[in-house]
């Protein structure tokens, strides 16, 4: 047997797939609360005037990403999970985030 | 009589687009190709130092890119948006009005500013989360295939949502510059 054996110490997948999962959340929450408030559906206060309505946009989006991020760390932080559906269901929000922040869709529900 | 060079707001611009957004843009390109090249088809493969270069490499390309959304939304936009005295002729300090007074640069508002806006902070948010895993994963970031993956997938979006708003702001920056 070797005397130079390496061990390597495989850590839980879960956190990680929490923080993929949890920037899609986020960059949903980005592009549903900007369509929403532009469609006049979601009143966000503005947090520093001279910059306008998107600061509270934005923080909002920011506090989402952050309380989905810590929710699925705490429940799935010890697991070995599959990460197919993760990765789908990460780049699906994305897009879609993407989508919803794309002005001229605002125009169909403005 | 001394002239200024550039005014703060110009400086500003240019520490916004060209340090940070410039500087997240080369990190997230070049994080993106090191995560494809680096690789490692067994666990423990990847060499500890490649994994850590590319671990620091992510959290500078997410602190680049906060600080760039911050500093666009907090420096940047209020000077850009500020509202011209009633009257003026004369609108090269109000880059919005005098982006929306010409109908044929009014998109560069209604599009690309209005993209600007929030487009960006979705790259931050996904550059976060990749450079969190490379920093607690270390090498199995680049042995396990899975979830290298999805950090592959998530750096691309990153890429073009970071390269498409930095091409809009240099139009922007083009027809109505904040000096």
């Amino acid at each position: 047997m070797s005397t130079h054996e390496t061990r390597t110490v495989v850590i839980p997948n879960g956190a990680a797939l929490a923080a993929f999962v949890a920037a899609g959340i986020g960059a949903f929450a980005m592009g549903l609360v900007s369509l929403l408030n532009a469609a006049g559906m979601l009143p966000v206060p503005t947090l520093y005037a001279p910059a306008g309505g998107v600061t509270g946009r934005t923080t909002l989006a920011v506090l989402i990403w952050l309380i989905a991020w810590a929710v699925l760390h705490s429940r799935w932080k010890d697991r070995d999970m599959e990460s197919g559906r993760a990765h789908t269901v990460t780049i699906v929000l994305t897009l879609l985030g993407i989508l919803f922040a794309f002005p001229p869709l605002w125009a169909l529900f403005g | 009589m001394d002239t200024l060079l550039f005014s703060s707001r110009s400086i500003w611009t240019m520490v916004h687009g060209i340090a940070l957004g410039g500087g997240g843009l080369l990190a997230v390109a070049a994080a993106l190709f090191a995560l494809i090249a680096m690789r490692s088809t067994h666990p423990g493969g990847a060499a500890d130092a490649q994994s850590r270069y590319l671990a620091w490499l992510l959290v500078a390309t997410a602190v680049l890119l906060w600080a760039a959304v911050i500093v666009g939304t907090y420096v940047s936009f209020p000077p850009y948006r500020a509202t011209p005295p009633e009257g003026i002729a004369d609108l090269a300090a109000y880059p919005r009005a005098l982006i929306r007074s010409n109908p044929a640069t009014a998109w560069l508002h209604s599009y690309a500013m209005e993209s600007k806006e929030h487009m960006p902070w979705m790259a931050a948010m996904l550059a976060t989360g990749v450079a969190y895993v490379a920093a607690r994963y270390r090498s199995q970031l680049l042995s396990d295939d899975r979830l290298r993956r999805i950090g592959v997938s998530m750096l691309t979006l990153t890429l073009a949502l970071v390269a498409g708003v930095s091409f809009l702001g240099i139009l922007i920056n083009k027809v109505a510059p904040l000096e």
